[in-house]
């Protein structure tokens, strides 16, 4: 079966066609400006969708570096447990954090950004629960997961991506919904 | 004062002083994980360097 008319794939589609029961739907492609320090992406949230997906691809980071994420306004209550290692040591870290004002959410660096944020419940009365892989891509750098909350009820419809230090350039910031029903 | 560019969806402009500050509070707190963390990898290190334990060691002990 071909891609039907104003769908961008079989799988992943811009719309849900009649009769397709689930499918991650695009919602917004945001592209980052030049040398921004942080990205906020609007309306992403809503009550269509539950759960989302959020992409980070492309673009340059003008310092090896990561991207926080915050949810709407809210700045306070993110716990999160973290564990990562560097490529060329065989040491993992394990790392807790409670209540603190974001979240490890991307790598970014010279090789590109790289994000893949699972999102849970941002637009509904309940907390906001997070999973990512994050892979710098550098010899020399770190991959990791995060998993937490935001512990409150707020019902979120943006999100901010802000680096650790120094900028970013390009790249993408996709938004998907994974269809209700 | 430091200047930075905010991107709010498909604008960029330079933040105001508010967002300058939030900016450094949220860029603040990622570095001190990062260094807590690394100051736990160091101590770590020293505890093995004292028992004469290798990572892997270590690893095969505690597990991480």
């Amino acid at each position: 079966m071909g891609i039907p008319s104003g769908y961008t794939s079989a799988q992943v589609v811009q719309a849900v066609p009649t009769g397709i029961n689930s499918a991650l739907v695009l919602i917004s492609s945001t592209t980052i400006g030049n040398a921004v320090s942080s990205v906020t992406v609007s309306n992403a949230f809503s009550s269509t969708y539950d759960a989302y997906q959020i992409i980070v691809s492309g673009g340059v980071a003008s310092t090896d570096a990561g991207l926080t994420m915050h949810f709407g306004s809210t700045t306070t209550g993110y716990y999160f447990f973290q564990n990562y290692s560097f490529y060329n040591s065989s040491t993992l870290t394990i790392d807790n954090r409670n209540n603190q004002s974001n979240f490890i959410a991307a790598a970014a660096t010279a090789g590109g950004l790289h994000g893949n944020i699972f999102v849970n419940s941002p637009n509904l009365a309940k907390p906001t629960r997070f999973d990512l892989v994050r892979a710098h891509p550098l010899t020399t750098s770190l991959g990791g997961i995060v998993l937490g909350f935001e512990n409150s009820n707020t019902q979120h419809t943006a999100f901010t991506l802000t680096t650790t230090t120094g900028t970013v350039t390009g790249g993408t910031i996709r938004v998907y919904g994974y269809a209700n029903s | 004062m430091a200047t930075y560019k905010i991107q709010i969806d498909n604008e960029v402009r330079d933040a105001t002083p508010a967002e300058v500050a939030q900016i450094e509070a949220r860029q603040a707190e990622a570095e001190a994980r990062a260094e807590a963390a690394e100051a736990r990898a160091v101590a770590r290190q020293a505890v093995l360097d004292r028992l004469g334990l290798t990572e892997q060691e270590a690893q095969l002990l505690l597990g991480s």
